[in-house]
């Protein structure tokens, strides 16, 4: 469990502002996408 | 599906284009994103949680307009960023069509058929919603700007069925040029 932890905490350690800026640019694009774009799969008839 | 294999397949030829360069994938600012995550709020409540089910129709309507119509405020106040333009365009191109057909994309019974062959009788009318999702069913006569509906359709043999419009493919190259462009200044070790 601590190991597991300080393992965690490495690794946030190593995330950088232009990672969290990519993530976020990433996560934007996905929200456009999904919001803008219209396909249609059939999926909701009959609800 | 076909947007997000778009993002995909962009932000891995962004990376591989990073790589080959010896730079490295950065993003620049984004203006106004609370106003995009405010707009797709209002998308999921219209039509991915199960609220959904409890709006009516002309309620979601103007939930799918108001919320494109930020999107498209978003996009503008971002179009100095490389593929903007493309996404500002599908936009549009998506928003005219559902604006002058009752506040949804328009899909053709044909299309519809086409699309869901095993749907059962009485689950989509002509005129009407379809189902709860954001298409309304109208007839390619009675289709204002029929050219910019979800008329197409992914060959038979994939997998996943889909029907989409001209204003998706735009957005799909927008998203896919705006993650290409994501390549920052050099790294250290190429110095």
């Amino acid at each position: 469990m601590k190991n597991a932890l300080a393992q965690t905490v490495l690794l946030a350690c190593k995330v950088q502002p232009h990672h969290i800026r990519l993530m976020l640019m990433l996560l934007a694009i996905t929200m456009f996408v999904i919001g803008v774009g219209a396909p249609e799969s059939g999926g909701s008839i009959g609800e | 599906m076909i947007l997000l294999l778009a993002v995909a397949s962009g932000l891995l030829a962004g990376w591989l284009r990073a790589t080959i360069r010896g730079r490295r994938l950065a993003a620049p600012n984004l203006f106004l994103l609370w106003l995009l995550v405010a707009a797709f709020v209002l998308q999921a409540i219209a039509f991915q949680l199960p609220t959904r089910k409890l709006l009516p129709d002309q309620i979601a309507s103007i939930f799918l307009c108001v919320s494109q119509g930020m999107m498209l405020i978003f996009a503008m106040s971002n179009r100095r960023l490389p593929g903007f333009w493309m996404l500002i365009v599908g936009l549009a191109m998506n928003l005219g069509a559902i604006a002058l057909n009752g506040g949804f994309m328009p899909i053709s019974p044909e299309t519809i058929q086409k699309l869901v062959p095993n749907a059962p009788p009485g689950s989509w009318e002509i005129g009407q919603r379809f189902g709860t999702g954001k298409d309304i069913v109208l007839p390619v006569g009675k289709t204002i700007l029929w050219i910019l509906s979800d008329r197409f359709l992914l060959p038979e043999w994939m997998p996943y069925h889909v029907a989409f419009s001209l204003g998706d493919v735009v957005i799909s190259i927008g998203a896919f040029l705006t993650l290409w462009s994501a390549a920052g200044p050099e790294t250290p070790k190429d110095k």
